[in-house]
């Protein structure tokens, strides 16, 4: 047997209780010294390793310190070009993923009724027996669901249900369908384009939350910092329903309509050719009929749809409106980024995502420093690639499939669809046909987890080789490493789930139809290919181009009229005074990170709330109209069932808006993400009606909702209002906060 | 100890221009410093631990409406309120123009707390707990402070030292902009910042071959104190100027292209 570290203290110690000694004695003959395994030596000195991490949005190329065999903090890798030595506010949750207390210590099977979360331990072998029992057994219609990882993990998990004649599913729960379906509509490429908004002269967004959430927000983040650091500081316009971190920190927020961005993205388009009717780019997109193209879409005619509020026209009409802010952007070759998140997540989300990647094009503005650039491919063309990932029409097949005991094995790795996909779609309930074989890699217990009859967990990311095609990329292609930095902890067993898919396929039979033997063994033959070298890709945490390579920079003939035959206000699905929009929670994000502390303790930047699920309601309709106070404990209902959350009076919130972050009510798994009262934690993705979008997407943006008080309350734990006794908090405002019109130093 | 050979005053700039309220800093600082994990319960009796915490404003009402983000953290003032009001010499300011807590002096009167007027100040009113293996996290260069003491922030003047001690006295260059960010010795929170909105850097005259991009900005400040706020050069003010404080800390104005009719 192979010894490890781990398994050398287990014999140490049967060793020393005098059991089985000559067992321990003819194994010990081929432990190396502990003294010469380098990450266990007492040397006072701190290592830095570069690793990558694909677990936030964008993923993020880190470095950890790492002393006497213990992670102790990461930071951003200053090479990496996405993150660029910065990090998301999730980054360093990374570390109490490796040492959580509610790990899987190791391989487990059920013992009580499925879903009890009854268990117990087994050794890796007879898990492996049963895996691969499973697999060959009932292999053919397996359905295999994992994370949306690409590169050579995608690969593995393809080849080997390939192998068996399974599917390989990939589940995001932030589904991003129409916004992928539109980027290959307008620029041909099947991953999604990058915003240069470092080098952009303005800027204008449309619904997609990107200082927070969507895209990269760390990418995003860094390259904002930096278009407001220049000598000519540029503006921000954002368009959206709600009052986002994104809405926020624009110059200026134009609330519209949940479900108008499309029409607000045309407006604008309409705004530029009229104003540049000589634009060779405004010429390329309208073709022989000019500025009248755009008719339809004259922001007069589409006033009721897009239900600016008068104030904020500040006595313009919509058309001087759109015109004026045409005049500035085009002038300034204005950067558009956003139609995706939220605004993709509506009946006509195709429209709004196709309208706002448009409008760059109407501005010149693709391909090019300060433009939207078009992806590049991935780096490992041969990988299954984002846009594969699997849409509600398709998981709507997958849980009739797995009732039927059509599929009769499941198996799961970083993705937990039961908690994520609306109830109506019925996964959950599907699982519990006791026909169907349930096995779980997952690390951690979760929604999906604790309906497997196997346990097999899976080492974290520090712990692990992995390896992933970043999106979006910048401009050009780029390949993250990741290494294992740190063993397991002893009373650890995890083991890694690509390479448990590569050996049971050897095992079975099937070796020769895998891409390797190991994980890494492939990561080095993906790096081989580039044309780089293993130790220089581990060094710097993955492998990069420094050509910027883009798709034209001109649309398709055809591209409006396509485009314009799309447009069509958002259909919601129920009824009820308020539109419900969910949204990823900053550092929850769709409920992935719930298990972490510190995720859970990072106050929302807008609400400040922590550990709770809100809803946001227009503080003076939530005062006035409803009778509402902070802490009120309401009932959202939509047509497809309710959840409690505590009333947040936000002074931003538009009127009849019910604004909910995703990532609560988690009824399995650690007690830092379980145990909460229901009335005050709560999963509003359980409750969104089963519909899609042209593109199959979830319109987790499309419902209506009623809000109806509990007449219960409960105190919200926030950092807001902390210091108000004291001397900060007595001062105005504006004493403390201050603001000037102009830019300067 | 602090490097005989040269001398620092250490300082920071917050730009509100390019702070987005993300995060980051607040749970990178938690991270390095360990901060024990603010719970539900901490937030409800209002005695979450932040080093740096990230204040929103409100100005205005739906559609014209500001949210104002504002990371604020111990401002290490050169007249600390904090300072004369301790029994015990528990916090002082040392040679390199930090405010320091001393943690095995401090019995807990909290005086200094209820002094403080940018409430930075956090007390332990429990004993630092992790559970079973988070504790494996913990940085091994700072200590975890026990029940019944005050804690702030230091600047993560565990990450000062190493480089005074890697780049001064064994490299025999003075730390500047560039040693300091290329050797990761930049506070935690100000490594983390996305935007970059926090800036760190050395205020001293003395020797100082190459001057901190943050200088100006105090240079400025300093110029044109109190009421000669609308002379200066930069968006640099301080916090609760009146107060005569004068932080280490600098904040600079957010530009607010579109100011809210009525607002300020």
């Amino acid at each position: 047997m192979k010894l490890t570290r781990r398994n050398f203290l287990a014999w140490a110690g049967i060793a020393a209780t005098g059991a089985i000694a000559c067992d321990v004695f003819d194994d010990e003959l081929k432990v190396q010294s502990p003294a010469l395994i380098p990450e266990d030596l007492v040397s006072g000195r701190d290592t830095w390793y570069a690793t990558y991490d694909a677990s936030v949005p964008g993923g993020q190329g880190l470095l950890v310190r790492v002393m006497e065999g213990r992670a102790k903090k990461v930071r951003g890798n200053p090479r990496f070009p996405t993150n660029q030595g910065k990090q998301s506010p999730a980054a360093d949750a990374i570390l109490q993923s490796l040492y959580h207390p509610d790990r899987i210590a190791g391989p487990m099977l059920r013992t009580g009724p499925r879903g009890s979360g009854q268990y117990r331990p087994i050794t890796w072998e007879e898990a492996l027996n049963r895996f691969n029992a499973a697999v060959n057994e009932r292999g053919q219609g397996m359905a295999l669901i994992t994370g949306t990882r690409c590169a050579g993990y995608a690969t593995i998990c393809k080849a080997f249900a390939d192998a068996f004649g399974g599917s390989h599913l990939r589940y995001d729960a932030m589904d991003d369908a129409a916004y992928r379906a539109a980027v290959n509509k307008v620029t041909g490429v099947g991953r999604v384009p990058y915003h240069d908004i470092a080098n952009a002269e303005a800027l204008v967004s449309f619904g997609s939350d990107f200082l927070s959430t969507w895209g990269n927000p760390t990418a995003y983040g860094v390259a904002y910092g930096k278009f407001r650091s220049k000598g000519h500081r540029g503006r921000h316009y954002h368009f959206g329903a709600r009052y986002s971190m994104t809405a926020a920190n624009a110059d200026k927020w134009v609330p519209i309509a949940p479900g108008s961005e499309g029409y607000a993205a045309m407006a604008l388009a309409w705004g530029v050719a009229e104003s540049h009717p000589e634009s060779p780019w405004v010429q390329a997109v309208t073709g022989e009929e000019g500025p009248g193209a755009l008719r339809d879409f004259m922001p007069d005619l589409t006033a009721s749809i897009l239900q600016i509020p008068d104030a904020v026209l500040d006595g313009e009409s919509p058309n001087e409106f759109f015109k004026h802010l045409a005049h500035d952007y085009a002038a300034h070759g204005g950067l558009v980024i956003g139609g995706g998140g939220e605004a993709g997540a509506y009946s006509n989300g195709p429209f709004n995502a196709s309208a706002s990647l448009l409008l760059n094009y109407v501005l010149g503005n693709v391909g090019h420093e300060g433009g939207m650039l078009p992806d590049p491919g991935s780096p490992i063309a041969s990988a299954p690639d984002n846009a594969a990932i699997t849409t509600l029409t398709d998981w709507q097949r997958i849980a009739g499939d797995i009732a039927s005991g059509a599929t009769g094995l499941v198996v799961i790795h970083n993705a937990d669809p039961v908690y994520g996909l609306p109830n109506g779609v019925g996964l959950g309930n599907a699982l519990e046909n006791e026909s169907v074989a349930v096995i779980s890699a997952s690390p951690f217990m979760d929604e999906t987890t604790v309906m497997a009859d196997l346990l097999i967990p899976d080492r974290t990311a520090l712990e692990d080789w992995g390896d992933d095609a970043p999106e979006p990329a910048p401009g050009h292609r780029v390949y993250g490493v990741q290494q294992p930095v740190v063993n397991p902890l002893a009373d650890l067993d995890p083991r890694s789930f690509p390479d448990v898919l590569l050996s049971s396929a050897a095992d079975l039979g099937r070796g020769d139809t895998m891409p390797a033997a190991s994980y890494e063994e492939l990561i080095r033959a993906n790096v081989d290919e580039l044309g780089a070298d293993f130790t220089d890709a581990l060094k710097n945490g993955g492998w990069w181009d420094d050509r910027m390579v883009g798709a034209a920079s001109t649309p398709s003939s055809g591209l409006l009229d396509e485009i314009a035959g799309m447009a069509a206000p958002p259909q919601m699905e129920g009824t009820g005074n308020f539109q419900l929009l969910p949204f990823a929670h900053n550092t929850i994000l769709d409920g992935r990170n719930a298990h972490l502390p510190w995720a859970q303790n990072a106050p929302d930047p807008l609400t400040t709330v922590a550990w709770q699920t809100w809803v946001e309601i227009n503080e003076k309709q939530g005062r006035e109209e409803l009778g509402l106070r902070e802490g009120d404990v309401v009932e959202i209902s939509t047509s497809a069932g309710s959840i409690q959350a505590l009333v947040y009076l936000n002074p931003g919130a538009p009127p009849n808006i019910a604004a909910v972050p995703m990532g609560g009510g988690r009824r399995a798994g650690s007690e830092y993400a379980t145990g909460r009262d229901e009335r005050e934690s709560g999963n509003v993705m359980s409750i969104l009606a089963v519909s899609a979008n042209d593109s199959g997407g979830l319109t987790w943006s499309g419902n209506r909702c009623t809000i109806t008080p509990t007449g219960d309350s409960m105190a919200v734990s926030k950092m807001e209002g902390g210091y108000t006794s004291r001397e900060i908090g007595e001062h105005p405002a504006e004493q403390v906060f201050k603001t000037v019109s102009e830019g300067g130093h | 100890m602090p490097n005989a050979s040269y001398e620092h005053k250490w300082g920071m700039v917050v730009d509100l221009d390019k702070c987005t309220g993300c995060q980051g800093c607040v749970i990178a600082c938690q991270a390095e410093n360990n901060i024990p994990i603010n719970t539900k319960d901490y937030f409800l009796q209002r005695r979450a631990y932040e080093w740096i915490r990230i204040e929103r404003y409100w100005e205005g009402e739906y559609p014209n409406v500001k949210a104002r983000f504002m990371p604020v953290l111990c401002q290490h003032c050169e007249n600390a309120p904090c300072e004369p009001v301790c029994p015990v010499y528990a916090t002082y300011h040392n040679e390199e123009g930090l405010n320091v807590q001393v943690y095995n002096r401090c019995v807990g009167t909290r005086y200094c707390i209820n002094n403080c007027p940018y409430q930075v100040r956090m007390f332990n009113y429990w004993h630092p707990n992790w559970p079973a293996r988070l504790e494996n996290q913990l940085n091994p260069d700072v200590t975890v402070r026990s029940r019944g003491i005050t804690e702030k922030c230091t600047f993560c003047v565990q990450r000062i030292r190493r480089g005074e001690l890697k780049v001064e006295s064994q490299g025999g260059q003075r730390l500047n902009d560039d040693t300091i960010a290329a050797g990761n010795y930049d506070p935690a929170c100000v490594q983390a910042c996305p935007t970059n909105a926090l800036m760190f850097g050395d205020l001293s005259e003395d020797r100082q071959p190459s001057p901190s991009a943050i200088k100006p900005y105090f240079d400025d400040v300093n110029a044109h104190p109190g009421h000669g706020e609308h002379d200066r050069e930069t968006r640099g003010y301080r916090l609760l100027e009146e107060m005569n404080t004068r932080p280490s800390v600098i904040y600079l104005k957010k530009v607010d292209p579109y100011p809210l009719k009525g607002g300020h």
